[in-house]
This record gives structure tokens, sequence and C-alpha cells, in this order.
């Protein structure tokens, strides 16, 4: 490919991507964490929609889900099923942490735990090891972005330079406009992504068939390779029970910057429209998807499948389309590591400096938008340039964590009877196993690692919440006016006991 | 304490706990297996079409969801 087009496109995106940054601060004050945290809670719905979609969709969709379809096949549609349970977790749990958020001040999910069961070290403890996924997570969305721009610029930008780019643009407009930059430009690069793939998948289509209709591809894919339409997949290695088990354990990660997404809504209800309609934009999985179908007869021969639509885009598209899809690529890697790099930074600023070295609050807010810069500088950009082959796997891992903190989220919306101690020992059992068994012993029985951490995870928990003490009266109490407004049940008894509600907690 | 426990305190919230709990099971074992046959439906695979059927009633049962918690004036 020698045209300079899709580079100046690309390139281009990145311009207008740093000018909606910029401009999102409109002349506010960054200087406390609810503004530059949580954007003073502030989003309506369509921004909001846009934002968690966005975040939602990363590389993996316009990369990593293709090049499933293209090496498994339907299997690749987990990802949509869960992305649409993730919209159900939104709509139920999103109105509730937005009243603690706007109730108790809390701007992160690991102070939303600290307060609940009254232990910083908990919620330190949250905050790292969320942190160590986070980072993870944000590492791979850099590789990815650094990788389209030295396809798009046909080598003359080596990963080293595109790394610098990407996060050299997104420390700017994170440290000036904050939460409100991620809400903006999630709002543009939502809108592109869901274009640029519609117009990518379509015109593949055609480039294939000689027409618009799907059914031409799958006709094909029928007739040539029926096993790239069922479970367990090509390869054979996506059973019912690691779809059923990765869904599951997909559904029960809470990441923090989800959580903190929720509390940027104007109000509970704005959350819950939001929800609503969020599963509609998954839509944008289908066109690329079905770009990766045509290249199991069209390239057979790929070396990684992960760069069938940019191997065939670039063999078959326009170059104002190839110009775009890098753009759309760059837009979903962008979207997804912003977040997190802001949230890591938000709470470990907020959630173990700040207790740790009993800091102000102006001084917490100042530090969080300063330690964007050593996180990115020290530990994304090396870790992006040297891509250390345990990447995944840290993320693998950090992601299984991230699940296993379901008890947490149990004591603060369901049972009122959990313990800090109970907690914790549900998180370290779990973890462990989690570790285990997608290090030592990959997937046993070809069930999720994350699955397996739970299942020992929640009875460890249990157990020890009914042995340990639990969080005082009043703290329990204001958080289940929120997560029960209308009283508890007591488990056993056949009718609702009134009497039973936050009053005798 | 220990027995207390969140769950519906109406008839409409137990209903959409039913509902939450059918699409899950939707997209899961043992339904999925049901579906998993090599056939197209509308010219897609039908997985892909259950996929998106799936996902799209999400959006009508939260819909139902929000008249039921609007019309209870409660969050």
């Amino acid at each position: 490919m020698n045209s300079v087009w899709p580079l100046v496109i690309t390139l281009g995106y990145v311009a207008i991507a740093m000018v909606i940054g910029l401009k999102a601060r409109a002349g506010r004050r960054m200087d406390t964490l609810e503004e530059w945290g949580v954007a003073g809670r502030s989003m309506g719905p369509v921004v909001l929609y846009l934002l968690i979609a966005a975040g939602s969709v990363s590389a993996y969709t316009f990369m990593g889900a293709p090049g499933w379809a293209y090496s498994k096949g339907v299997a690749v549609f987990y990802v949509a099923v869960y992305l649409a349970y993730l919209a159900l977790v939104a709509w139920y749990f999103g109105p509730k942490v937005w009243q603690f958020g706007a109730q108790f001040g809390h701007v992160t999910q690991a102070s939303a735990i600290a307060d609940r069961y009254q232990s910083a070290a908990l919620g330190a403890l949250a905050a790292l090891v969320m942190a160590v996924g986070s980072v993870a997570y944000a590492v791979l969305q850099t590789v990815g972005s650094a990788y389209i721009l030295f396809v798009m610029s046909g080598g003359a930008i080596p990963v080293w330079l595109g790394v610098i780019i990407v996060l050299a643009s997104i420390a700017l407009y994170l440290y000036i406009s904050g939460q409100r930059a991620i809400g903006r430009t999630s709002a543009f690069q939502g809108a592109l992504m869901l274009v640029v793939a519609w117009a990518v998948g379509l015109w593949a289509v055609h480039s294939a068939t000689g027409g618009l209709d799907m059914a031409d591809v799958f006709k094909r894919i029928q007739a040539e390779h029926g096993e790239f339409l069922t479970l367990p997949g090509a390869r054979g290695d996506m059973s019912f029970s690691f779809w059923t088990t990765s869904i599951i354990v997909s559904m029960f990660s809470f990441m923090p910057p989800v959580w903190t997404q929720w509390m940027c809504a104007s109000s509970a209800r704005t959350i819950r429209r939001s929800a609503t309609w969020l599963p509609t934009y998954y839509v944008v999985i289908l066109p690329m998807v079905i770009v990766g179908f045509i290249g199991i007869y069209s390239l057979p021969d790929l070396a990684r499948a992960d760069t069938v639509v940019l191997e065939y885009a670039m063999a078959n598209l326009p170059v104002v389309l190839v110009g775009l899809l890098g753009a759309g690529t760059l837009a979903a890697s962008m979207s997804s590591s912003e977040p997190f790099i802001h949230s890591v930074s938000l709470s470990i600023t907020k959630d173990v400096l700040q207790p740790l070295f009993k800091l102000s609050d102006a001084l917490t807010a100042k530090l969080a938008r300063w330690l964007l810069l050593p996180v990115m500088a020290l530990v994304i950009a090396p870790l992006a340039i040297a891509e250390p082959g345990s990447l995944v796997m840290i993320l693998l891992v950090g992601l299984g964590f991230a699940s296993q903190v379901l008890p947490a989220f149990i004591g603060m919306f369901f049972w009122p009877r959990a313990s800090k101690l109970g907690v914790m020992a549900g998180i370290v059992a779990g973890f462990m196993v989690t570790v285990a068994f997608t290090t030592l012993w990959s997937h046993p029985l070809g069930i999720h690692a994350g699955f397996w951490g739970l299942m020992l995870n929640l009875p460890v928990f249990i157990g020890v919440s009914l042995m340990t003490p639990a969080t005082q009266a009043d703290v329990v109490e204001r958080f289940f006016r929120i997560a029960a407004p209308r009283g508890l049940k007591r488990l056993g008894k056949q009718t609702s006991d009134k009497s039973a509600s936050t009053n005798a907690v | 304490m220990r027995r207390l426990f969140v769950l519906p305190t109406s008839r409409a919230g137990w209903g959409l706990l039913a509902a939450f709990i059918c699409l899950v099971m939707a997209g899961i074992w043992p339904v999925i297996g049901l579906l998993n046959r090599a056939v197209l439906v509308f010219g897609l695979p039908l997985m892909i079409v259950w996929s998106y059927g799936v996902i799209f009633a999400c959006v009508g049962v939260m819909l139902i969801g929000n008249r039921i918690v609007e019309r209870d004036d409660h969050e």
C-alpha cells in the first residue's frame, strides 16, 4: 500500500480527538476529583450511552473479533451476548452506584468498598489489584493503537513512536479535561466506529460477492466450512461450558472504569435510560465479524488471524476506506484505554495514596492528574513497546481477579451480613484458584478459571462472614436504604418481612 | 441480620427478576446447545440470529423494567 491517504485520515482522527478532548473542559476548573474524576456527575443519556458503548468496544471488535470468526467461527458471538448482559447489570446496579456516589461522595469503586466495609485496607487492596488488570488492558489497547499507526504509515511510524504519539495525545486531554474528555471523545469515537464498521463490512461483502447480501457469504461458508457455524468452532476449543462460564464470569466482572462511568451520569434515571438502549450499539460487531468470515475462504493462509480485516481491506478496499478503518480501529483502542488509564490514576491516588499519607482532598485531586504522567511514561509505554509475552496472561489474571471481587458487591447490594474479613477471605481464595487455573492448569474441564475461582470464593465468603463481626449497623443501614429502598426479606420465611427493613439491619 | 437478603417486594419485581433470569438462560447452555446447528435463518447463521435475538430482548425487558420502576416512583 503506497498511498499516503490512510495515514492522513488516521492522523486526522487523532487530531480531531485531541481538539474534542481539549475543548471538553469548557473553562471549568479541574481541581476537584468530583469534576476531574466524574465530570461533576453531569452526563446526559446520549453521551453516557456512547461513553459506555465506546469503552466496551475495544480494538478487539475491529481486530480480535474478526480474527476469532476467521479461526473459530460463530463462537465469537459470546462477546456480543455478554456485552448485552453487562447492560442488564448496568441497568440494575448503575442507579444504585450513582446514588452511593451522590450521597456518600464516592468517586471510585474502591472508595465504595472501603466505605461499605469501613476498611481503608480493603479499599486499597481492591484498588491495587484492579490496577493490575486495568494497566494490562490499557497496554494491550496501546499496542493495538501503535500497530495501526505502523500499518497505516507503511512502517514509517515504528511501534515505539506510535506508542508515544497515542499516549501523548491521551495524556494531554486527560490531564486538561479529565472524565469530560473521555465522555466527549467517546461520543465521537462511538459514532465513528459504528459508521466505519458498517461501511467496511458492507464494502467487503460487495467486493466478495458482488452484492450487499450477507447471506451469500454464509451460504458459501455453510457449503464449504460448516464447522464455523457451530460450537465448538473450527478449532474445537470453544465448548458449551467455556461459552457459558465465560459469559457468567464476564457479567460479574465489575471493572472500575465502568463503575466510575455510572457515577458520571446526571441522575439515576439517566443511567437506566442509557443502559436500556446500550445493547443496540453491539450491531457494530456484526459487519466486522463478517469480514472475518469472508477471510476464511479468501485469505486462507494468514499467519495472524487478528490481521484478517486489515489484510482484506488493504487488498480489496479503496484507500479512503482503509484510512477510515485505521481511524475506526484507533478510535476503538483509544476509547477503551482512556477510561482504564484515568481510572488507575484516580483510584491509586484516592484509595491508596490519600489514606496512606493523609492527604487533603485538594492535594489528592492535583496528584491524581499528575499521576497520569508516570503511569503512562513509566508503566504503560515501556510495557507497550516491549510487548512482553506474558501480557495477555497478566490481563487474564487481572480480569479473573475482577470477577473475584464479586463478594464485595454482594455485601453492598444484597446481603447486609457480609463482613470485611469474609470479603477478604473470599477474594484471596478465589484469586489463588483463578491464578492457578489460568497459569498452571488452564481452564480445567473447559470451564473458565474465574468460574472455578468463584466456586471456592463464594462459600468461603459466606462462611467467614458468618463467623466474623459484621460492619457497624449505621453504615450498613445507609447503604441498604439505597440498595433496598423497600426493605429486606428474611430468607426461609414465606412472607415479606417489612419489619426486617433497614431499621433491623 | 444473617438471613436478611434483598429480594423483589412486588409481583412486578418478581416478574422482572424472572425475565432477567430467562434472558441469561437464553444465552448460555443448555439453550445454546439446542440451537447449535449449521443452518441459516434470514441468511445468517442460527447462532448469530439467536445472539442478536437475545440482545434485543434485553432492550425489550429493560424498557418494560423502566415502566415498572418509574410507575412505582422509586430508584
